[in-house]
């Protein structure tokens, strides 16, 4: 049973591991499907929170997937799941980074780049509509997603984590009858 | 070229592993919300002067190119040209583990905390606040394509298929991303 749940684990986020193309925000979306719809290891909204969790706590916010882990099967779970993730693509960086060092401005080396960026952004793009589906307020998620965008775009140095205390702050008040 | 920097290299101090590991550690804990290859440049270029401009920027493009978080490359890289595999090791094991705690203490500290409406809206803000970094982050990167067609079709392709129609993220990324690099191949050819 166990077992079951670490080989699932490996299962899932070692491809996603090789897939996350532009950083770990681009396997959002195939994680959300995998672990909530193919697998049904744990529901919309939990995924949605352990999202939240990932994004204000520090570190990258692929530790969503240690948490995934986490939750299905305790500290190993945890640290399977943070292994499969972090392991393969930065073997692969690895490799990459001693054979290309030498000759750094090959022409491949600038159409994989370029041929790469817009998947990765395509990605990015799949997640924020798949998070937005998922939740349970949806226009208020989509509101205080674009309201926080914005602001980002228009205050670049504005802290990020900040940010999120505040949209925790706004949802709080308007749910809170005596604020609302 | 790649005498120069192999002697570059060779010129500068060996950095002890405990270093590296503490620095790592340092960003990895206080590494809120991103914007994190800031913070590595800080400390590896600025601060310490381990790195030159020059190969930060070099092992920058390489990270973000390839799959994985970018940071977690990036440290990876970094640790390779200042130790070696061991470097690497360190460098990837110090930035992860402080958050590998902090994602799972914050996660039992909020399960203790119950379920009340309360802290189910709180929760539901600070996602629709990250999902909005995300949509910054997209409209940044989106912007670069502006006036190139392969690149807005690509991001729109992708973001459709995966996003709205909810197909298979590595199906899509299988087909799409070969197809990708092959024209911005013929484009770079091209240009020569």
């Amino acid at each position: 049973m166990k077992d079951e749940d670490l080989v699932g684990l490996l299962a899932v986020f070692v491809p996603f591991s090789l897939m996350s193309i532009g950083g770990g925000a681009s396997i959002i979306a195939g994680i959300q499907s995998d672990v909530v719809g193919v697998r049904g290891w744990i529901t919309a909204r939990e995924f949605v929170e352990l999202f939240a969790i990932s994004r204000a706590a520090p570190g990258p916010g692929t530790m969503l997937a240690t948490l995934v882990g986490w939750h299905i099967a305790g500290w190993t779970g945890a640290a399977v799941a943070s292994l499969a993730l972090f392991l393969p693509s930065s073997l692969l960086c690895y490799a990459v980074f001693r054979l290309s060092n030498a000759h750094r401005e090959r022409a491949w080396h600038r159409a994989m780049r370029e041929g790469l960026a817009p998947v990765g952004t395509g990605l990015i793009i799949a997640g924020v509509i798949s998070l937005l589906r998922l939740s349970e307020a949806v226009l208020l998620s989509t509101a205080l997603a674009f309201g926080a965008g914005v602001l980002l775009l228009l205050f670049p140095r504005l802290s990020p984590i900040a940010l999120i205390l505040g949209g925790g702050c706004i949802a709080a008040g308007l749910a809170y009858p005596f604020f609302g | 070229m790649a005498d120069e920097a192999a002697d570059a290299v060779k010129r500068q101090p060996i950095v002890p592993l405990a270093s590296l590991f503490l620095v790592c550690l340092k960003i990895g804990v206080l590494s809120f919300g991103g914007g994190l290859s800031g913070w590595l440049y800080q400390e590896f270029v600025t601060r310490h002067g381990w790195i030159s401009d020059e190969d930060f920027a070099s092992s920058l493009a390489i990270s973000q190119m390839l799959p994985g978080a970018n940071v977690v490359n990036l440290v990876v890289c970094m640790g390779e040209q200042l130790r070696g595999p061991l470097g690497s090791i360190i460098c990837a094991f110090g930035f992860l583990v402080g958050p590998f705690f902090a994602v799972i203490a914050m996660s039992a500290g909020l399960s203790r905390m119950g379920d009340g409406p309360v802290l189910q809206a709180t929760m539901t803000g600070v996602a629709a606040a990250a999902i909005g970094l995300l949509l910054a982050m997209f409209w940044r990167s989106a912007r670069r394509y502006a006036g190139q067609r392969v690149g807005l079709v690509t991001v729109a392709v992708v973001g459709v298929t995966v996003g709205l129609l909810q197909w298979p993220l590595i199906a899509v990324v299988l087909v799409v991303a070969p197809i990708s690099v092959y024209l911005a191949w013929q484009r770079t050819k091209h240009e020569g």
